[in-house]
Formats: C-alpha cells, structure tokens, sequence
C-alpha cells in the first residue's frame, strides 16, 4: 500500500488542526535532526491527538522523533528516518497536584522549571538536577534518564516515577504504574519507560513523587593535590555517618571557571537537613577533610548554579557519560585526562563526577571527531573492566557516525531487548535507529 | 499432569538424588507460601546448588513444556510459590552463599535463597545493612524479596527492594542465562532489571541478586503516640510529612487491633486510645533530635492522649513489640483472617478508614487495622471463623468491596505483597486492556512459551491466552490512497 505524502498532511491536519501542523521550509529547516529534514512538524494538544498523529504514522510507516525542548536530540544514532518531528512542549497541563500525598502528576511536556515554581511555594519539589534542568521537560528528563548531582540522596527517573501514560508506536494509549508513592501491582512498567527515548512509547503524562526541601542547607568545596586524595575524603565521608546531599568531583579545568579557589581536584559536598543538623554535620565535614590534607573552603549556593553553566556544552562541545565504580573514579579521572592529554592535547576537557554512584560528566571542546572516539574506544575498554559504560550524550553527527554512541550491550540482554522493540514497534515508528544497537 | 519417567530421571541426573523431592508427602510440603487458601503440590521440587544446573532445569521443562514455579523460603502472601497446574518447583534455598562483599562500593552480591537478614548481620558490624525489612526478614530469602519486590516498614524513608536492587543473574523462561544491571550503574538500554524486579517468577528465575548497602544511620528514635480518634491519628500522619520530616516508619495502629495487642502481649498501650502512631525517625544525631522534637509536639498539638519516646534500644523494642506481633494478636479475637494489602494516597487515610468501617458494618465482619500510615499502605485484618462458611463468604466480599475503595480514592490493589495467584483478579480494577495487554506482551519477550509461574501476576483472559486486545484510534478517512 501506498500513502500519498499530500494526504498524509491533510490527515494530520484534519487530527490536530491547521496550525498544529507545520510543513513549510523554515518550520522543517528549524526542526532537522542530524542533517534529515522532516517532512511535517506536528503540535499536538492533546494526548487524543498525539494518539491519532502516532496510530496515522504507523499506517504510513513513517519515521517519528518525539521532541520536548530539545535539548538531547543529539544523543544515540543518527535516526536512519525523520519524517515527522513530533513537538509535545504543548502537553503541559498539570493534571493533579496532592501536596500532602507528595506526589503529582503533569503531561510530560511541562517544562522542569514550570513544574519547580508550582511546587515552592510549597517547599516541594522533583529532586532532579540534571544540568540545564530549567529549559528541559519532564518527559525529556524521564525518556533520557538525565540526573544530576543530588541522585546520590534522591535517586533518578527510575526512583521518583510512580505511573506513566504513554502512547504506543500504534497509537494505543498505555498506562502503567500506579499514583500513590507505593505499589507492587503488575510490571513496574514506568521503570521500563525511563531512559527508552521513547522508542516503546511516547510519555505522555507522569505522576512523580516529590520530596521537601530541606529546611537548609550549606556546601563546602575540599580541595586536593591530585585525584587520588580526593577518592580518600570521598570514600571516609560515605563511610562516615554524614549524609551529603551532594557529593560532586569537579577536574582542575572544570573548578577554574566557578570558583576562585581551585586545586587539581576539587570535591565539592552538600548537606541538607535542619539548621542545627547542618551546621554539625558541617563541623565534622571539616574534621574529615583537615585529617585528609584537603583545603576546606564554604560555598556559596551560586557555586552550583555556575558549575552547572561551566558544564553546559557550548555548540559543536561533546558530552561523554562515564560509568565506572564509586572506588575507581579517581582512576577514571585520571585516566580520562590523560587520554585526552595524549590523544588531543589541545582539547578542552571539563569533568565533574557523582562520587557516590562513580558516574562522570566529561565536557570535551576543541577536540576533532577522530580524537574523541579514539578517546571514547579507550575509556570504554578501562571501565568495561567493571561492567561499566561510556556514553556519548551530546557530539556532533560526524561523531555518532565514527563510533557507536552506545558502547557494547551485553548479547543476552540485548537480545531481550530488541524482541522487546519488535513487539512493540516492528515499524520503528518511534526514533527509528536511534536506540542501542541501532534499534 | 504427571511428569514421565525420563523426564524425572533427567531431573535427578542435573540435581542429584538429594536435590529431588518427588514423593507425596515432600511435595505437600510445597503446595502453599503464606497465604493458605490457594493449595496446589507441584509434581517435583528440584533444589540446585549452582546457576548452570538451573540453567539445566529450565530448558529441559521447556522443552517439555512444563510449568515451572520458582520459590525462595515460601513466606510470600499472594499465592505465588505454590504449582496450581503442577510442574516442577524450584527451591532456591540451596543457593545461599554470600558471593561478595564490596564495602567500598556500598554493594554485595549474594545467591537468592540467601536470608534477608543473613546480609544485614554479615555487614552490620562494618556498620552497614540491606534496607528492605519485610516482617518476614528473619526468614525470607533474597530471591523471593526481588520476585515480590518486597517492601516493610522502614520503606518510607528507603523504598522497596527495587530502590536496592543493582544487578541480577536470571534464567528467562527461554533458558537463556542474562545479566541485568551490576555494580557500575547507567548500562545503556531498557531498564530490563528494573522491569524484572517485582515480576514474581514469571519472566524466569533469579540466580543471583547484585544489592546496594546504606550505611546504618547513627541515631535512631522511635515516639510512640496514641490518640482518642483514629482522624486525629491520621491528621498527625499529615502534619509531620507536611513539616518536611521523612520518618524511616510511620506505622498507625486502630482500636480493634490495640485491644487484642494489649490482652495478648501486654504492649502497655493506654486503654481509651482509638489509635495508636509509631513514628521512627534515624540519621544524623542532630537531625533526629530536633525532628523527633517537633514530630512529638505536632502530635501533642494534634490532641494526643499520650507520647512516649524510647530512650534506648530496649525501650525501642517494646514499643515496636506490640507492632510486630499484632498479626499474631489477632488470634485472640478470631481463628483467621484475611489480610489486604492496598494503598491508597495518604490523604485519604480518614476516608478509607471510615469507609472500612461501613464496610465492616455491611458485611457484618470484625476489622482489625494496622498499617504503613505513612505511605498509605493499608493491612486491614477482616477476621472470620472458618469453621462458618458463611463467615468467609462475608469476609471475602467486604475484601472486594475494600479494594474496589481503595482504587476509587486513587490507590493500587497491592502496596508490597505482590499480586500472585489472589490478586490477578484484581487488576483489572486498576488497569485497562491496553495496559494488561501491553504487560502480557512484555512477559511473552522473557517467557516465549509461557511456562514460568503461570496463573500469577495476570489475570488470565476470558476469550484467549494471547491477552487483551486494546482498540487502537481511529485513522482519519482519506488518509490512504
């Protein structure tokens, strides 16, 4: 069967509205994904009509790339189609606020920081941070498992998603999880949904459990020689009885930007509990860091906001994800540099690690593409030792061409997860190609 | 379906003689977990020792197409490890070893019929501990918490199993041995572990769980407060979340189930109360001083009759006394009881409580309350004689009738049992044909043939085995040519 694309267009106009459907140059120039213009850009504003968009490009076997702000479209394979670009910032309603249940539940397209200035006023909020946080949506957070430094209290996506609606390839409307904090009732299908960039359904809607804000909360940045002190200070405060809220390595390169002190490694820890509590887990924090020769220097709480913008990659900049383990991650940065050093010494390499989970942001400017995947191959073959993983979660298409951006998936999971692609999206309607292994 | 002789001798070869329970009376041993109305023996339980023998033992029931159940220490309270079809069991219980321990990563990995609180003791003195804290801890193994997704008092603060579980070693139900997850976190692709915790043995069998550690908080207080009305209890629950202060348990108490703690085990709690809140709190000294402080004058402020707080663990453990042992406290009031296990959000405690209430008056049935206050997760107790079979029969409607409530106010038809052979029911009150065909699908991409733990966790389908059938949208006319 054929479709013709005129008719296809006046379908998704018919669906969703003439002006929720863009199909002229400077809407698909604007809206082109790794080089592939589409051929129709649509608006949905409803989940009915995101339903009938997805179940019509299903028919049509069209290639569909779900957008909220954009911000990870460069993130996986180059898509191997892009016929509609699918922008859900319109499905932004609040659907149900519970502030004594701490939970909500929001249309995936509300943005971060949309859904943060509901909740203060109410001293509540979504305990993510992922950088840039403010311009993303939930549902780009969620599909992209994006976290920040404070997981290591919180936890990700995987942790704080309770339900989840979304649409399947085929349009039908799925729910699954629950709406209450707790609950065991059938497959724990949100947790299914968070980092799938869609590509088992587009999120539509989320209920989230929230979290109060701490009634204080101060940080202080311990200062180091080299990587490898810093590990000692990290791994005497995990083993201690503080609980750090944040727990953050930042590189020399990385620290120079944000703070006016800086040494070789910088590890910049929060705490967030009552006044009292904060003050005395601070005493003991500075305690830690004399008996580990670090330099204890307070922060103020614009430290976080500037280190985010010093991790902010600026255009063309690459962004690489590090897993490796919480006791080799000053290894890892070490080795992160120095392959860099070796490889590409003129590149720019901005790091910051989530201590306690052993995951490391790596900002590369100013390095070629043949530079950064040889770095990449290198980093994967050190942390693969340990069951670890090496992301590139931002480069440019050039990048993503010259080396997978997924790294190496092990062959029986893999296996289980494209029977799982097949069987919910045989077409590859949604991201086609874009997900691990090129599913 | 009796298992032929070559089949059981293969059986024998893989596990050995001593691993093999085959006759009646072992077998019976078998046919039920905790929850003893569901009984069904399975025709052989096999109990290996090592994951390639499970291996074994899966493909040759596949293909065989026999049923497989598998069941770690038989504590669960769903009718989840009992064969309702036959086929052959698999006892994880042999699997018990402790396979690492890695303090600097906060991790270990351990065999699944290893016994939750076996982990805990392994590294408390390293002063660390395994979160999950089912009542069943003492003899619940590892494996069965991850099929369940266990969850217990303490989840408030540190969520169910899933927030603990890092890795898993699993033999779906295609024989295929798979690593989800590990020790280093973010693997790139689907959040298979994630989705295989919880999944009660129907994706496959666990052959060994990879978990987190928490460092054990360094104060600990408990306040045990009553209350003359059951409302203002629940008021207090409110406030003390309200005030940002997360408990590590929130645990309430009704009238019913106070007098029978209080004639059973002499808990000492004060006779007028209609209510009785115990609220844990742990962390930091400083943290727990003044939060305990001010959850203490919220539940004055909230019209409590009476506050006590533990000044020791002794003192701790009397009042949480009467709390772990109400389940049995019961027995004074009624031979048994069913045990319900919903959610609902926990502002709507007052409603369902009034509403379990009118329930119990319709039905003409004692219930006896004591739940996760906290989050919401209620354990009615809707007690019954089972000598009278219409007796049960009441019973067992006030249950429908409670968690058809439970769903209108918002909530979930299990909060930490698990849904096993009792509640697959259930879940189409909860979910629709797009959601349970979306959840049959993704069982089949684990269990090709269907052989793992069937009848559990989904409801079986009137018209077919394939599922529900969901109705996709409606394409606009015109848009093919």
């Amino acid at each position: 069967m054929s479709v013709a694309g005129s008719s296809i267009g006046e379908a998704f106009v018919s669906i969703a509205g003439r002006d929720r459907v863009r199909d002229d140059f400077e809407a698909l120039a604007a809206a082109t994904v790794d080089g592939l213009r589409p051929r129709w850009v649509v608006r949905p504003a409803s989940i009915e009509q995101l339903s009938r968009v997805l179940a019509l490009a299903c028919d049509g076997r069209l290639g569909v790339i779900p957008r909220g702000a954009g911000s990870s479209l460069e993130l996986g394979n180059p898509p191997a189609r892009v016929d509609v670009v699918l922008e859900l910032a319109e499905l932004d309603q609040v659907i149900e606020y519970n502030p004594d249940d701490l939970t909500i539940t929001v249309q995936a397209g509300i943005s971060a920081g949309a859904l943060a200035s509901l909740l203060a006023p109410r001293r509540q909020w979504l305990a993510l941070d992922p950088p840039g946080i403010a311009a993303r949506t939930v549902g780009g957070i969620v599909a992209t498992n994006a976290s920040g430094p404070r997981r290591m209290r919180y936890g990700a996506s995987r942790d704080l998603l309770l339900g989840v609606r979304f649409v399947q390839a085929d349009g039908v409307v799925t729910w699954g999880g629950s709406k209450v904090v707790k609950s065991v009732s059938g497959y724990d299908v949100p947790k299914l949904m968070v980092g799938a960039l869609g590509t088992l359904g587009v999120l539509a809607e989320v209920t989230l459990r929230l979290h109060p804000l701490p009634e204080a909360e101060r940080s202080w940045l311990v200062l180091f020689e080299n990587a490898r002190a810093a590990q000692v200070l990290v791994e005497r405060v995990l083993d201690s009885p503080l609980q750090p809220s944040r727990l953050e390595l930042f590189n020399e390169r990385a620290l120079r930007l944000v703070s006016a002190e800086y040494g070789g490694v910088g590890v910049a820890v929060s705490i967030g509990s009552v006044a009292e509590a904060v003050r005395e887990q601070g005493e003991r924090l500075t305690v830690i860091a004399g008996s580990s020769a670090g330099r204890l220097v307070a922060l103020s709480e614009a430290f976080w906001s500037q280190a985010e913008s010093a991790m902010a990659p600026p255009q063309g900049a690459t962004v690489l994800h590090v897993a490796t383990l919480s006791d080799r991650l000053a290894g890892t940065i070490g080795a992160v540099e120095d392959a860099f050093r070796t490889v590409a010494p003129r590149a720019d390499v901005r790091l910051s690690g989530c201590a306690a989970l052993g995951t490391l942001r790596v900002l590369v400017s100013d390095a070629g593409v043949g530079e950064t995947a040889a770095v990449t191959t290198r980093l994967r073959a050190l942390v693969g030792e340990v069951g670890g993983s090496v992301v590139v979660a931002r480069g440019s298409v050039e990048l993503r061409r010259s080396i997978d951006p997924w790294g190496p998936v092990e062959p029986c999971a893999f296996a289980l997860m494209r029977s799982l692609r097949d069987e919910f999206d045989p077409g590859r309607v949604l991201n086609p190609g874009r997900y691990v292994g090129g599913l | 379906m009796p298992l032929s002789g070559p089949f059981l001798q293969e059986l024998e070869r893989i596990v050995g003689a001593s691993g093999l329970v085959r006759t009646l009376e072992g077998r019976l041993v078998y046919e039920c977990d905790m929850h003893t109305f569901y009984k069904g023996a399975p025709d052989a339980v096999a109990l290996p020792t090592r994951t390639e023998e499970v291996v074994e033992i899966v493909n040759l029931c596949r293909r065989e197409r026999v049923p497989i159940v598998p069941r770690g220490s038989g504590t669960g309270l769903i009718g989840g490890a009992m064969a309702p079809v036959g086929g052959v069991m698999i006892g994880t219980n042999r699997m018990d070893a402790i396979l690492e321990i890695d303090l600097p990563n906060r991790c270990a990995t351990v065999q699944p019929g290893l016994i939750n609180l076996s982990l805990t003791q392994a590294v408390a003195s390293r002063g660390y501990f395994f979160a999950p804290d089912p009542s069943s801890q003492m003899v619940s193994s590892i494996g069965g918490n991850v099929a369940t997704n266990a969850g217990g008092p303490h989840c408030l603060k540190y969520g169910i199993t899933a927030n603990h579980i890092l890795g898993l070693e699993l033999v779906t139900g295609a024989g295929e041995l798979v690593r989800l997850g590990g020790t280093a976190v973010d693997r790139p692709g689907y959040d298979l572990l994630g989705a295989a915790v919880g999944s009660e043995g129907t994706f496959g069998i666990v052959t060994a769980v990879t978990v987190r550690l928490l460092h054990a908080a360094e104060a600990v207080k408990t306040i045990l407060a009553s209350f003359t009305a059951i409302e203002d209890a629940s008021e207090a629950v409110s406030a003390i979340i309200a005030a940002g202060i997360v408990p590590a348990a929130l645990e309430m108490l009704d009238e019913l189930m106070i007098r029978a703690i209080n004639e059973g085990t002499g808990a000492g709690y004060p006779k007028d109360a209609a209510a009785v809140l115990l609220i844990e709190l742990d962390g930091p000294a400083a943290e727990v001083e003044a939060q305990g402080e001010r959850a203490a004058r919220i539940c004055w402020e909230r019209g409590a009759l009476e506050v006590r707080v533990a000044a020791d663990a002794a003192e701790r453990a009397l009042l949480w006394k009467g709390r772990k042992e109400a389940a049995g406290a019961v027995g004074r009031l009624a031979p048994t009881y069913l045990l319900q296990d919903a959610v609902v959000p926990r502002s709507k405690l007052p409603a369902i409580m009034r509403e379990l209430i009118a329930i119990g008056a319709r039905h003409r049935v004692q219930i006896a309350n004591v739940f996760h206050a906290g989050d919401g997760n209620l354990h009615p107790l809707i007690l019954y004689d089972d000598r009278e079979p219409d007796q049960l029969a009441r019973a067992k409607a006030a249950n429908e009738e409670l968690l058809r409530a439970c769903i209108e106010m918002g909530g979930t038809v299990t909060g930490e049992h698990g849904v096993g052979l009792d509640k697959a029911k259930n879940l189409p009150l909860q979910y629709g044909e797009a959601d349970l065909n979306f959840m049959y699908r993704l069982r089949r991409a684990f269990d090709p043939d269907s052989i793992m733990n069937p009848g559990k966790l989904l409801p079986s389908h009137p018209a077919c085995g394939e599922g529900f059938r969901p109705a996709r949208p409606r394409v606009p006319d015109g848009a093919w040519i």
